[in-house]
């Protein structure tokens, strides 16, 4: 009988019961394969030594970036394109939680002047919890007037940090240790000035207001065709992607959104919105209770997937939002007029303890 | 990055997303640390092997694999994806480079400390930079005997490896084989010109 092959040598250390009897005890009496077995064996040892190394693995932790990623595969920024509502679409989406609920308590004020008048800052943050079915109803924007974008988003990457500060004026934080699974080099991402101008129409928003079932209160005098201003940013991140579509952190800062108009005050500005009846009630509550002074921002967060709880960093207070799947964690905070975000697939512990240690450059 | 992460929050807040199967966590709770060790094998980083991990369920989680067959497909694609990693290089050299000095010098304090280093090359101390050259050797191999090689020594069976490879289990033990003679061939080489 021949030999058998090296192959079949090489299987018999490892699945002996899957060989020919014949073969097995072919080996077992052939000096000859005896010791070529004897060598197969050595190899696949040797081999085996060398790439073993099983690691400790946090199958948690894992699951928590995973669902991170997959999330956000469905939703990468979109460049505004095209005219009109669609380009506001599509200015909004990104922007929603921050411009868009700036101007939605601010940006509605009465008598059109000359002179654009701030009216809105964000100087605080403080979440508007409620229910999923709530928030998608509140009014797009177009849906009081004509939003014209006047500076498109301008999301793109620069070499490093200096690049990005030069771009900005904003300086990138500095991250002293990064949490257990984020490796590698950040990428350093830069956006410039986001800003629309919504001309408000009192026809466009009747239409609204009925569409929700309501009547329009008496517009006040002058507001028909004025002009509101919106911006925000600029902007700058650090993300650390290592190869993946949804970076493990983010550290990100921001010029917060403002909104300029003229003459009427915010808190009657507020308060023409509020008597639309097109917010929910208990969203409009909540936006009753922020102070008058227009230094509120809210972020809309819904009751069913986030949980937000009030913390703090560095002594400032701040906001921790983390869904109840526990997928990711964010905690934003306002300090000396720049909004800070620290976000990843990252545990709340995680998140809060990169943003405490954060050190940021004057 | 206000939009960016605006938009991340808003997505993450209104569902998971469409079209990601639904026995996923299952599949990835009981699946990811064998993932890992078959990337790891590879790549010979626990982070890096996670990052391949990461990538081969963020494909799974879109497809239609048979849950049945979940483990095999993972197991292959960790294998390729961790080789492709290790070809095109992206993979950070630097620190493994600190990681084999340190262990290099550990290790021959400890042979000149006067241990009996065993004659038996299978029972041998498998140093990092034995681990490093494994690993280069294993970029130059052909494709398949490579994965072949990881998929066996991650405990595929040889009727799995067969399975996902598109061989017959009997041309498996020829290919582990054949993988194996080339890299102590490789360790041979270095050792001697040591």
């Amino acid at each position: 009988m021949r030999h058998p092959t090296d192959g079949t040598l090489r299987r018999l250390l490892d699945e002996p019961a899957a060989i020919a009897d014949a073969d097995r005890e072919h080996v077992a009496g052939c000096p000859y394969c005896r010791s070529g077995l004897a060598v197969v064996q050595q190899d696949a040892a040797l081999v085996g030594a060398a790439l073993d190394g099983t690691p400790d693995v946090d199958v948690d932790a894992g699951w928590r970036r995973l669902s991170g990623a997959l999330v956000a595969e469905g939703s990468q920024v979109t460049v505004p394109a095209g005219p009109g509502r669609r380009r506001w679409k599509a200015l909004r989406s990104p922007v929603a939680a921050v411009v868009g609920a700036a101007v939605l308590v601010s940006g509605v004020t009465a008598a059109a002047a000359a002179e654009w008048l701030p009216i809105f800052r964000a100087e605080q943050i403080t979440p508007v919890v409620a229910p999923r079915a709530d928030l998608v109803q509140m009014p797009d924007l177009s849906d009081l007037g004509d939003m014209e974008v006047t500076e498109r988003i301008d999301l793109r990457q620069v070499a490093d940090a200096a690049a990005a500060k030069k771009a900005t004026g904003l300086s990138v934080p500095q991250v002293n240790t990064l949490p257990r699974g984020v490796t590698g080099r950040p990428t350093f991402h830069v956006v410039g000035r986001v800003s629309a101008t919504l001309t408000f129409s009192a026809e466009k928003t009747a239409g609204t207001v009925a569409s929700a079932g309501k009547t329009l209160p008496p517009t006040l005098p002058g507001l028909d065709g004025s002009r509101f201003r919106l911006a925000a940013g600029p902007a700058v991140a650090a993300a650390w992607s290592a190869g993946r579509p949804m970076p493990a952190l983010i550290v990100a800062r921001a010029v917060p959104p403002t909104a300029e108009s003229s003459g009427v005050p915010f808190r009657t500005a507020r308060d023409y919105l509020l008597s639309l009846g097109v917010l929910p009630e208990n969203v409009a509550s909540q936006l009753r209770a922020f102070s008058g002074d227009g230094t509120t921002l809210p972020l809309f967060t819904t009751i069913e997937k986030v949980t937000s709880s009030a913390t703090d960093v560095g002594g400032v207070p701040a906001t921790l939002l983390v869904p109840r799947d526990g997928t990711m964690a964010a905690v934003i905070w306002m300090d000396r007029g720049v909004l800070t975000v620290v976000a990843g697939s990252l545990s709340a512990d995680e998140v809060l303890s990169v943003a405490r240690e954060l050190k940021v450059e004057r | 990055m206000v939009a960016r992460r605006a938009e991340w929050k808003d997505s993450a807040v209104v569902s998971s997303p469409p079209g990601v199967r639904a026995d996923l966590e299952q599949v990835f709770r009981t699946a990811y640390p064998r993932v890992v060790a078959v990337a790891a094998r590879v790549l010979g980083s626990r982070d890096e092997a996670e990052d391949v991990a990461q990538e081969v369920f963020l494909t799974f989680g879109r497809s239609t694999v048979p849950a049945g067959e979940a483990l095999g497909w993972l197991s292959v694609a960790a294998a390729h994806t961790a080789l492709n990693h290790l070809r095109t290089g992206r993979r950070r050299a630097s620190r493994e480079e600190a990681a084999t000095r340190a262990a290099t010098v550990s290790h021959e304090a400890a042979a000149g400390g006067g241990e009996v280093v065993s004659p038996d090359v299978a029972d041998a101390v498998v140093t990092r930079e034995e681990r490093r050259r494994v690993r280069e050797a294993l970029a130059r191999l052909p494709h398949r005997q490579a994965v072949a090689l990881v998929l066996r020594h991650s405990g595929l069976s040889y009727a799995e490896v067969a399975a996902v490879l598109d061989l017959s289990p009997g041309s498996v033990g020829t290919t582990v084989r054949r993988a194996e003679s080339a890299l102590r061939k490789e360790l041979n080489r270095h050792a001697s010109s040591d």
